[in-house]
């Protein structure tokens, strides 16, 4: 199951998995087991798509050229929709916040936390 | 009473530049329903004209003006000798001054039932005497205003609660103006079912338009623009950095703001869309390789590029008003032809010198664009257009294809195009109900395509 979907969402990105993706994909696994059994690949997905999306762009460093940059979009954008598809209203939210965070931090030249850090907590049922 | 500016930049140093449609927007946007809109030129060799857009006509304004104040003819204010305190960028200019004092400095138009009272043929023109310059209006809005837009307002709300790095590029841009097409059309397909909530309708609207700011902000860096809405791009005053940073919270932002409405159908549909932009805006990139390219690629280009977010926002607005299923999906094939529409409307804007934006930008920047498409393909001009367009790209040679296009059927086709896709978009309307919007989504579909800027 979770190959198929691996498999259909990564078209246009094949490259990447090899290219990390599937590093930060299976970091992601563990913090997904609370979640409905269909979902988990999804979530996983999105959030390694996430973090390798914004390397891409260069968010809080040098930036990205323009290739690179429209790749890390497209990572975003994609994760966004399978939040969209696969997430709670809270999670969708968390992840959408820790996105903010990350890119405000950049914007005012201020380090902010660890991209896998935060994106682990959007996992997180709130307290 | 309501105070702004106008910001344009032009391109020739003599250029009229009809202003007509930003007046319009500024008009909507306030709110102004009865009352008057006093323009003031904010420069001594900018004047201020109403009359007929006819590219001639304006060609026998500017040989008027060369007849009664000829350039070169020797005016005393460009004896530099005599004048004192004199600075050093000091233009020869004397012509100009005289050609504004036959032109008038300030005007006041009349706006009633929330539009500007213009004759059939009238349009207001910002006449630059001694171009190329970045130039600004002082514009007053006055009279009677009906309650605040709710976008509008929804827009302010958002960027007031947003840290500094990230809301004042974005205020800038998002003051400047832009058409809201996408913002309006969610707010009327949001009164068409039987729920109505105008201020989660209004929250939808202001994160769609943010979510199409923000993929600007990263065009604008990827495209190397330097101006949009007659001010510098984010990238251009603020730097690639933090444009990535500001387009990335506002991605951010507007997907936390539409996952908040709590509509699952609308996040899911919103979120279509903003993957299709991003391929197609990698797929745009890759097409400069072989360009102009052809017309199926731009069709397909433009579908992700442009189309999807006018298709999702006519969508999304329905879904949150519990529309039926066919109305969902008759209003969302009317968005996407609408898009493609608008799209081919905006690319032919790029040849018209009146449009308040450099002509040829899009040939410079290599962008997908119709008219060039259609330009190299012609019998005529086509063979000159391709072999221009495979070299480097100067000022001569953008003028040259410009002019070449101009030459050509290829603008006629263009507008034809445009507007057989605007009658498709309305024939999807036919067989729905529509609670009384019909003649606005009309409207509107038919202004998206029949512009100047």
């Amino acid at each position: 199951m979770s190959v198929q979907v691996i498999d259909r969402e990564l078209e246009r990105l094949e490259g990447l998995w090899a290219d990390g993706l599937s590093d930060a994909y299976r970091s992601y696994l563990g913090a997904v087991e609370t979640f409905d059994a269909e979902a988990q690949p999804k979530l996983a997905l999105a959030a390694a798509l996430i973090e390798v999306g914004l390397r891409l762009q260069g968010l809080g460093g040098p930036a990205a050229p323009p290739a690179a940059l429209l790749m890390g979009d497209l990572c975003l954008a994609r994760a966004s929709r399978l939040l969209a598809d696969a997430a709670s209203q809270r999670v969708q939210v968390a992840f959408a916040t820790a996105i903010g965070d990350m890119a405000s931090s950049a914007a005012s030249g201020t380090l902010g936390r660890p991209v896998r850090e935060l994106l682990l907590n959007a996992f997180e049922p709130s307290r | 009473m309501i105070a702004k500016r106008l910001h344009f930049e032009t391109t020739h140093a003599t250029e009229f530049v009809d202003v007509t449609a930003q007046l319009r927007d500024e008009v909507r946007r306030a709110g102004l329903r009865l009352g008057r809109v006093h323009l003031q030129s904010l420069h001594t060799t900018v004047g201020l004209a109403v009359n007929e857009n006819e590219p001639l006509l304006l060609q026998d304004f500017q040989h008027l003006l060369e007849k009664l104040a000829p350039s070169g003819a020797g005016y005393e204010h460009d004896d530099f000798a005599r004048r004192i305190e004199v600075a050093l960028d000091e233009p020869v200019n004397g012509h100009a001054h005289c050609r504004q004092l036959l032109l008038t400095g300030f005007a006041t138009l009349l706006v009633e039932d929330g539009e500007l009272v213009l004759g059939r043929w009238q349009s207001v023109f910002a006449v630059e005497l001694d171009g190329p310059r970045e130039r600004e209006l002082a514009i007053q809005l006055d009279g009677e205003f009906t309650a605040p837009d709710l976008v509008e307002l929804e827009l302010a709300r958002q960027l007031q609660a947003d840290p500094d790095p990230v809301a004042l590029p974005m205020r800038r841009l998002v003051e400047a103006g832009g058409k809201r097409l996408r913002p309006r059309l969610v707010l009327l397909t949001s009164r068409i079912g039987p729920r109505q909530e105008p201020l989660r309708a209004a929250a939808l609207a202001a994160a769609v338009e943010l979510l199409h700011n923000a993929t600007l902000i990263h065009d604008d860096y990827v495209d190397e623009s330097t101006h949009r809405r007659g001010r510098p791009t984010v990238v251009a005053a603020e730097g690639a950095e933090r444009a990535i940073a500001v387009g990335d919270y506002y991605f951010a932002k507007a997907t936390r703001l539409i996952a908040e409405i709590g509509n699952r159908k609308v996040t899911s549909t919103v979120a279509a869309a903003i993957e299709a932009i991003c391929a197609s805006q990698i797929d745009d990139v890759a097409l400069r390789g072989t360009f102009p390219g052809d017309h199926d690629s731009y069709l397909r280009v433009v579908r992700g590029k442009t189309a999807a977010l006018f298709s999702a926002a006519c969508a999304s607005g329905a879904l949150l008003s519990d529309a039926k299923p066919e109305v969902v999906d008759a209003l969302s094939r009317y968005g996407d032809l609408l898009g493609v529409a608008f799209q081919m409307a905006d690319d032919m804007v790029d040849f018209s010198p009146n449009s308040g934006k450099p002509v040829g930008l899009d040939i410079r920047q290599r962008v997908l664009s119709l008219p060039l498409i259609y330009a190299a393909e012609d019998r005529e001009v086509g063979p000159e257009v391709r072999r221009l367009l495979a070299g480097s790209l100067g000022d001569a040679e953008v003028g040259r294809v410009a002019e070449l296009v101009g030459a050509s059927d290829a603008l006629r086709r263009v507008g034809d195009e445009a507007r057989g896709l605007v009658e498709a978009a309305l024939h999807e309307l036919e067989a729905i109900e529509l609670d009384g919007l019909r003649p606005t989504l009309i409207g509107l579909a038919r202004s998206a395509v029949d512009r100047v800027s």
